[in-house]
This record gives C-alpha cells, sequence and structure tokens, in this order.
C-alpha cells in the first residue's frame, strides 16, 4: 500500500534534516524512496561553481542488472539534457529495443535539482526494461529531487564553514601572534627597564647583594630577550624559504648525548633517561637538530616541569632512525594536539608561560628539510611523546 | 602609619621589583599572584592602594577590579602594556583610578602611586562594605556570592542572573523599569524585548525567594518596573 504524502515526505524529510552526515542522509533516502518507486539505478550529478560541468557525486545499483555494472547506463546522457533544458527529461526505448536489450536501452528519467534559486545538480533514475514512468512516480520522484537538493545544499554550506573556519583560524594565529610577540618582548624589556631604573634611583642607596640580585636579573632577560628575538627572525627566515642548510654525516646519538650534557648544566636536578640502539650514521645540520632537541627540552621545562625525560634512539625498517622524547607531564589535551606544529599556535589558557608559538613550528621546519617527520603524541595519564624519523645513509 | 600597598602580579619578577621600589619609600608591601588571591587578601586586612596587573591566571586583572568596586572604593592602579589604549580605556571604565604602563621606570611608578594616594585622600574615607543583606539573603561581593541564611551553599545564580540582581542591591528602595534594566544587562538593543525580562526576573524568583508567588525581594510595581523594598518597607 501506497504511503499517503504526507507521511511520505515525513519519511523523506526526517533522516534528511536529522542526519549530519549527507551520505547517510542520502543512503536513508534512497532507501524509503526505494519503496515508493521502481528503479535499478540511481545517480546523482552535481554542477560545478561555474555551473557548466557537472560530476557524479552519489551513485547506486539497487535493482535489476545489478551485475551489469559498469555498462549499464548511468544516465549520463539525459543529465546533459536537463541541464540544457532545465526541466524533467525522460528518454524511453521503443516497445522493440526494450525488450531485446533491457540493460542498453533503459528507461530514464532525468529531474533538476534546484536550491537557492539555481540549478545544482541533477538526478537521474534508471530503469531496465521499463515500465514507462507514470504521473505519480513523477511526483514522488520529484519530491524526493527537493529533498535531495535540500541534501547537497545543507553538504556545500557545511564544506563552507569548513573551509570559513580554516581561515578564520590563520587570521586568529596571526592576530594573536602579534598580541603575543609584543607580550613576550615587552616581559623582559619590562624587566631590564624596571630593575635598571631602579639602580639608578639617586634618593636610595642599595646594599651590594641587592646591587647584584638585581643586575643578574637585568642580565638574564636580556639573554631572553635575544633569545626571543633570534627565534622570531629564524621562523621568518623558516617561512620565506631563506634558510640554509648545511648537510654532513653525524651520529644522532653524540649530538644528543652534547645537548643533554649542556641541559644538566643549566638545570641540574632534571632527570634524563638516554637509551640508544643505534650508531648509524645521517645526513644532518648539527646545529639545525642540536636546536630541535633543545627546543624540546625547554618546553618540558616549561610545560612539565619536574618531569622526567626518557629518549631512546633506534633503527626502523626503510633505512630510518626513529627518535622518541617523551615527558611524563600533564599532557596535551586532544583538542589541541593537531595544531601544536602550527605557526604561532599556542595551547590557550596557559597566561605567561613564556613562548611565542614558534619552536615547534621551526623544529618541525628543520625536520622536513631533513626528509624527516616529527609528531607528537599524548595522554593526559602518561605525559606527552614526540616522535622523529629521520633517514639514515643508504650504506651504513 | 604607613600605608599599605597590594600588589598583583603572577610574575615573581615584577613582584619583587614593586616590593623594593615601594618599601624603600616607607610602604608597606603585601603580595598576590593572581585575582583570587588579591581579593581574600583585600577582604582580611587594610589595604590603602591596589597595584592590579591584568594578564593573570585565575580571575584576570579586569575582573578583579569589577568586583571589588561593587563594594569598595579602594584606589587602584592598573599596569597595562604599552600601546594598549583598549586595556587602559577598559581599565579606566571597571573603575581604575590611574594606570602605569609597563615597561616603566622605578621613579614613574613612585610618583603615581603618590598621586593616587594623595588624590584618595583629599576626596573621601575609603569605604568598603562586603556585605549587603535583605531579609534573609545575603550577598558577598568578594566572592559573588548571594547566599539565603542557614543554606548550605549559594543560590547557582547564572552570570546574567547575578549581574541583573546587583542591579536591585545597587539601586534598593528604588524603582527600576523594565527598559533600564534591559538597557543595563542586555544592551541597547534589547530595551523593548520585555519577555527577556519577565522571564529572567521569573527565573531569579524561583532561585531567590521562599514563596515565588508572593516575592518579597524583588516586587513587581504595575505600569512602572521592578523594586527591591529598602529595609524599612519590608
Amino acid at each position: 500500500m501506497k504511503l499517503s504524502d504526507r507521511a511520505l515526505e515525513y519519511r523523506f524529510w526526517q533522516d534528511a534534516v536529522y542526519e549530519k552526515d549527507w551520505k547517510n542522509a542520502l543512503d536513508f533516502l534512497i532507501e524509503s524512496l526505494r519503496d515508493e518507486l521502481v528503479f535499478d539505478n540511481l545517480a546523482i550529478y552535481i554542477i560545478d561553481e561555474n555551473g557548466k560541468r557537472s560530476e557524479i557525486a552519489y551513485a547506486r545499483a539497487i535493482g535489476r542488472e545489478k551485475n551489469a555494472e559498469a555498462d549499464a547506463s548511468w544516465g549520463e546522457e539525459i543529465a546533459d539534457k536537463v541541464m540544457l533544458k532545465n526541466e524533467i527529461v525522460f528518454d524511453s526505448p521503443s516497445e522493440e529495443e526494450s525488450s531485446s536489450k533491457r540493460v542498453a536501452n533503459p528507461y530514464l528519467a532525468g529531474m533538476p535539482l534546484m536550491a537557492s534559486g539555481k540549478l545544482i545538480g541533477i538526478l537521474s533514475l534508471i530503469r531496465f526494461g521499463g515500465p514507462v514512468y507514470t504521473q505519480e512516480d513523477i511526483s514522488v520522484a520529484l519530491l524526493a529531487a527537493v529533498v535531495i537538493a535540500y541534501i547537497f545544499e545543507k553538504r556545500a554550506l557545511q564544506e563552507s564553514i569548513i573551509a570559513l573556519e580554516k581561515v578564520q583560524r590563520q587570521m586568529r594565529l596571526q592576530d594573536d601572534f602579534v598580541s603575543t610577540i609584543s607580550h613576550e618582548l615587552r616581559t623582559p624589556l619590562g624587566f631590564i627597564k624596571g630593575y635598571s631604573t631602579t639602580l639608578l634611583r639617586d634618593d636610595t642607596e642599595w646594599d651590594e647583594e641587592t646591587r647584584r640580585e638585581f643586575l643578574t636579573i637585568i642580565d638574564e632577560e636580556a639573554d631572553h630577550l635575544t633569545g626571543l628575538i633570534e627565534n622570531i627572525l629564524e621562523s621568518a627566515r623558516l617561512q620565506s624559504q631563506t634558510f640554509d642548510m648545511n648537510f654532513q654525516p653525524l651520529r644522532l646519538d653524540v649530538l644528543v648525548r652534547d645537548i643533554i650534557t649542556r641541559v644538566h648544566a643549566r638545570y641540574e636536578n632534571f632527570e634524563i633517561v638516554f637509551t640508544n640502539y643505534s650508531e648509524k650514521i645521517i645526513q644532518g645540520d648539527n646545529t639545525r637538530l642540536a636546536q630541535v632537541f633543545e627546543n624540546l627540552f625547554s618546553n618540558t621545562v616549561k610545560y612539565a616541569p619536574k618531569s622526567k625525560i626518557e629518549i631512546s634512539i633506534k633503527n626502523e625498517d626503510g633505512n630510518l632512525l626513529k627518535v622518541s622524547f617523551s615527558d611524563s607531564g600533564a599532557g596535551i589535551s586532544e583538542e589541541h594536539l593537531p595544531f601544536i606544529f602550527d605557526r604561532f599556535y599556542r595551547v590557550p589558557d596557559q597566561p605567561k608561560k613564556a613562548g611565542t608559538g614558534l619552536g615547534l613550528f621551526i623544529s618541525k621546519r628543520i625536520i622536513e628539510a631533513h626528509h624527516g617527520k616529527i609528531w607528537a603524541e599524548s595522554d593526559a595519564k602518561k605525559g606527552t611523546r614526540f616522535i622523529i624519523l629521520l633517514p639514515t645513509e643508504q650504506n651504513n | 602609619m604607613a600605608k599599605r600597598i597590594l600588589v598583583v602580579d603572577d610574575e615573581v619578577r615584577y613582584q619583587r621589583l614593586l616590593d623594593a621600589n615601594l618599601r624603600t619609600d616607607g610602604y608597606e608591601v603585601v603580595a598576590a599572584s593572581n585575582g583570587l588571591e588579591a581579593i581574600e587578601i583585600f577582604s582580611s586586612q587594610p589595604i590603602d592602594l591596589i597595584l592590579l596587573d591584568i594578564m593573570m591566571p585565575e580571575l584576570d586583572g579586569f575582573k578583579t577590579c569589577e568586583r571589588i568596586r561593587e563594594y569598595s572604593n579602594v584606589p587602584i592602579i592598573m599596569l597595562t602594556a604599552k600601546g594598549d589604549e583598549k586595556d587602559r580605556v577598559r581599565g579606566l571604565d571597571l573603575g581604575a583610578d590611574d594606570y602605569l604602563t609597563k615597561p616603566f621606570s622605578a621613579t614613574e611608578l613612585l610618583a603615581r602611586v603618590r598621586a593616587v594616594l594623595r588624590r584618595a585622600q583629599v576626596s573621601s574615607e575609603i569605604t568598603q562594605v562586603r556585605y549587603f543583606t535583605h531579609g534573609d539573603i545575603r550577598v558577598d561581593f568578594a566572592r559573588a556570592e548571594v547566599w539565603r541564611d542557614g543554606a548550605n551553599e549559594p543560590i547557582p545564580f547564572s552570570a546574567t542572573e547575578y549581574r541583573l540582581f546587583l542591579q536591585f542591591v545597587h539601586n534598593a528602595g528604588k524603582i527600576l523599569s523594565a527598559e533600564e534594566l534591559l538597557t543595563a544587562i542586555w544592551g541597547p538593543d534589547y530595551r523593548d524585548e520585555k519577555e527577556i525580562l519577565w522571564v529572567s526576573i521569573a527565573r531569579l524568583r524561583q532561585k531567590l525567594e521562599v514563596e515565588p508567588h508572593a516575592p518579597t525581594h524583588i516586587i513587581t510595581r504595575a505600569g512602572l518596573g521592578y523594586i527591591m523594598p529598602s529595609d524599612d518597607e519590608n
């Protein structure tokens, strides 16, 4: 028994509105449509932005002749006719053709999909061996066409939202960068200005110990400022691709050991466990690679203080070295993890943790210049793990 | 007696800088590293002046200033970043007395502190009323909480409900028209959205009144608006 018009409309619309994924929405709709209307193949063509060409967006072989697959008609011809005429088009074979070669001579119906005042696509229905489309078939198919147009319009909106969000995020990062960078530069500058003018006050005498304390702060903050400026320039160079790499054969384990010694000199109580399983040689820029590891160490000092660091270097299939660098800090939450290598990105809500959002961006660029890869895995319970893959020299 | 200054900054090096300079000029200094800590300290001892940084964890400088201004006229100097006119204007709008832009010199800091303290002395006594009571209801401005007598926890107001309620508290005994309330809480675009106010007042009463249909705290004056009757009317 056929459903009443209202009930049919409800069934067609409910999933289209409810489902978030357009393919699911279509699958449900086509299933409902199949109960109301006989067809074997169904294809939906979507017209590109210039309105000139149509592309297949969705196709289902449901009925008879499923096995004919690619040989069977998918209604491309009729889609082109609908595009030209902007109206419903039927194409039926003669009695004789129909009975002789069912697959080669299908009954076709093409329905325009209209949305936002224009033709956005075509719905093609294909029947192998009839029957001819009745008036009722057509009204059901037209209703389906309206719902399909809605589903694709929704898809188009969803896609433009995603595209806009991406642009917006980039713009926000730029904006944040300007305010972050000015804050970052101003903080050490504020200390230098504040403590030097304190020492210059002519209405007060400071004792020797206090003078040394203040001068030490000025000295450290000047170093901090230098480091920040270096970082900003470095990132500008990396961004404009005007940096030179000085490749030479080197042992990564030697380089890492060297840096650990330096880190220990600065932070005595830092517990670092280094395990090396490979003595392979890589082609690398010593200074740049050192920069990557120094950056990872300084991140740990900043974001996971007191955490133990475990580093290992192993051989990996395909002439690769795999470096694992893990801390046992608070981890990086899932929502921020995908963006930490983006330029200027900083995990929000950590006011005054010094940083420019450039460190990991610079590191990634350096590793990529070595034809390697760097990524991070994180778990609130276990901490954060950075993994670096670098190609080794072929013959060792 | 030495004036006591509360220094609020989450950077230890700024705390030290302010502390060292202020002490040489004979001030007592108390330090806090965020807004919440500052409000706690401010509630527990007499303070003559607050030096308040803006970017801080927990409660930032703007919110801290706003909350302190609900119940106290203690002089406040905001520490703002140079070139950030928006921050300066916002601070002054929220009731700060002056601002000091980072980086600043030690002598400028001391001059500003002297000037603000001088002005405060001329103008009036520091008044500070942390609590307000109305019948069985008590407002704790420092914590931004409203309590009913004998309750174990504060009334769970949303931010908007609390702001709406404060309009009545600060204007107790005065009739407030619907337009005034809508403009104050939701902005001028909402001045005619009476239904929004009706719903909000009803929800406020649900939480505030023992019997929402016979309210004692927020009373409707037909055709005029709403009033929180002053205590003698109660």
